[in-house]
């Protein structure tokens, strides 16, 4: 948050002193001050150069693996085949197993109930989820959009359980009729 | 000396500032046409101190054309949120 007040506030700074570097007159044979430097000298400019290659490089480097390392998620959820409802994932379970990871994608195994609890903690970033049934080692991709788009619902949150905070994520897998009618039932008021 | 810190730390500040808005992008946040145009101008304020450790006064100069085309992003931010005060 303090990062565009500092920017606004080192552009006034370089505004004022550019403008007035660039259009007040050095006297003549005056020695080089704060306002007029003269030429630096080679000792300093090999300095800046070392500098400026050590900050940059470290900008790349973080640039570089920023996306990948934090801003991306990349789940695979793997669902019975034929399955209809809402699939729940509880994360942060303590007694419950960590999710495996293949081909560098976190994966949601689905067990026949809906329910998976994990204690691997929640990922968060741009969403690069993808969705399969199973049935034996066989996977179906699922279509999380478009036409024939079975997956609803997309939600996550978070609870106050028996060992603290907890967050968990909830879908919908069926048709889009399927999905207004759960939903349906879900917000009428005797709904269990 | 001064004036490479003073261009090189704010080319840096307002160049991260810019990028940070700019990377909204991928959330669906339409690109502010002005926003390029200051990215182009902290990138211009970092040579810009390059060119001082030579030449202080031209690179003075090539600062303050920068610093403007910073300002046409900051401005109309800044005037909108003073006049929504």
């Amino acid at each position: 948050m303090i990062l565009p007040f500092l920017a606004i506030a080192l552009l006034v700074i370089v505004t004022a002193y550019s403008a007035l570097v660039s259009f007040r007159e050095r006297p003549k044979d005056a020695p080089s001050n704060l306002i007029f430097p003269a030429r630096t000298r080679r000792p300093a400019r090999i300095v800046a150069a070392l500098a400026s290659i050590l900050i940059f490089g470290v900008i790349a480097s973080s640039v570089i693996r920023g996306p990948q390392a934090s801003r991306e998620r990349t789940v695979r959820f793997l669902i019975p085949e034929n399955y209809t409802g809402w699939v729940r994932v509880d994360f942060e379970i303590t007694d419950a197993p960590p999710l495996p990871v293949e081909d560098g994608q976190t994966v949601l195994r689905i067990p026949p109930s809906g329910k998976l609890t994990t204690s691997s903690p929640e990922q968060f970033g741009i969403e690069k989820d993808r969705y399969f049934s199973y049935s034996g080692d066989t996977l179906k991709p699922i279509p999380k959009s478009g036409p024939g788009r079975l997956i609803w619902g997309r939600l996550n949150g978070e609870e106050q359980g028996a060992s603290g905070k907890r967050t968990y994520e909830e879908f919908f897998v069926g048709s889009e009729q399927q999905y207004m009618d759960q939903a349906k039932a879900r917000t009428a008021p005797n709904s269990p | 000396m001064l004036p490479f810190v003073l261009y090189f730390i704010a080319a840096l500040v307002i160049g991260f500032h810019l990028y940070g808005l700019l990377s909204l992008v991928a959330y669906g946040v339409p690109v502010n046409p002005l926003a390029v145009v200051a990215l182009f101008g902290s990138l211009a304020l970092l040579v810009a101190a390059y060119i001082s450790l030579f030449r202080p006064r031209a690179a003075a100069k090539v600062a303050l054309i920068a610093a403007l085309a910073i300002w046409s992003f900051y401005a109309p931010g800044i005037a909108n949120l003073v006049r929504a005060r």
